[in-house]
């Protein structure tokens, strides 16, 4: 997306097989990686400004032996942030795309895995602060949707842009 | 042709752990670097995790606290809120509800003063109110005072005796 000439180049690469369609698929591309990039910022931020907090939300959690309590906890706010800057700044999306992807699965299969098993735990989703209040049906459907955007924009990297980086120069993926 | 179809799958395969590892990097690095950081790897046993100020241990053994109930030298409190504590309790329990634990402990107070060792528990191995209670009474100026981890559910599954419910 460097300048006009060269995404006309593209959707007009790409129009001519599929006229009328490359337009709104690429707006809604663009809002949904922003959307995403946005949404990963901001997990990160409170993860990393209290660390001690965050290997505690992971700790309660009981899925992790507990050697592998702090790392996790340590690095998890920092991937969310440079796969966050990733998707924000449109570089390296088949990479930030499958990790995204991947992230969802693992939280939403924690999520579901420690619902079920009756926990009482509090998600440290977004914050550290046991004020966000315990995990619920909300926190699972919530993530869920993340997923979906998340599965979406996966989709579009390897399948759609790939379409279109056949008839024109590709961009820096 | 080919090649370009699968550009954005070799792109993830490169992608992926170096996304990965620059943030291993970032993470290890600036917590080295912050006067906040965690150990790499914690210490989250018990005894670490229920520990007080100073960093020595509360946790009381099952079995020392049994002897003690078994001598009448424990006083056991209750840190789950009170609908739970009314389902069933150790015996002679009182019952401080972290979440109100003011209001609580001013009613029971002249209880606590008996001299006795006072041990606090809720349930689940990692329940943390009994940890944070246990810190209140110490810092009320009960000396005495130890956690029975998980103590609920070791205690009745060790088929010790339970009042109410």
């Amino acid at each position: 997306m460097s300048n006009e000439n060269e995404a006309a180049i593209r959707t007009g690469g790409y129009q001519s097989r599929i006229p009328g369609i490359s337009r709104p698929k690429t707006a809604a591309y663009h809002a949904a990686r922003l959307f995403m990039g946005g949404v990963f910022l901001y997990a990160s931020y409170d993860k990393i400004l209290k660390p001690a907090a965050f290997a505690e939300a992971v700790y309660n959690y009981q899925i992790l032996p507990d050697a592998a309590v702090n790392l996790t906890a340590l690095v998890l706010p920092w991937l969310e942030l440079v796969i966050g800057a990733c998707l924000i700044a449109g570089v390296w999306m088949p990479g930030a795309t499958v990790i995204s992807t991947g992230l969802m699965t693992v939280f939403i299969a924690s999520l579901i895995y420690n619902q079920m098993r009756g926990l009482d735990i509090h998600c440290g989703c977004f914050s550290t602060e046991t004020t966000e209040g315990p995990v619920g049906i909300w926190t699972v459907l919530r993530d869920a949707a993340f997923l979906a955007v998340s599965v979406y924009l996966m989709l579009h990297v390897f399948w759609f842009r790939r379409k279109v980086s056949i008839s024109s120069r590709s961009e820096r993926e | 042709m080919v090649k370009n179809e699968l550009k954005p799958l070799y792109r993830a395969l490169w992608q992926t752990p170096a996304l990965v590892g620059l943030a291993l990097l970032l993470a290890v690095g600036i917590n080295q670097w912050r006067p906040d950081g965690i150990p790499l790897v914690g210490d989250w046993s018990a005894d670490a995790r229920f520990a007080d100020a100073s960093g020595h241990s509360l946790v009381i053994p099952l079995e020392e606290a049994r002897e003690l109930f078994e001598r009448n030298e424990v006083l056991f409190v209750d840190a789950r809120p009170e609908y739970q504590y009314q389902e069933g309790h150790l015996p002679g329990a009182l019952v401080i509800p972290w979440q109100e634990v003011d209001r609580y402990f001013m009613e029971t107070a002249e209880q606590l003063e008996e001299g006795k060792t006072i041990v606090t528990y809720c349930d689940g191995e990692s329940c943390d109110l009994s940890h944070d209670l246990a810190l209140f009474l110490k810092d009320m100026g009960f000396a005495d005072v130890r956690v029975l981890v998980n103590g609920w559910t070791v205690w009745k599954r060790a088929g010790l005796p339970t009042e109410g419910g």
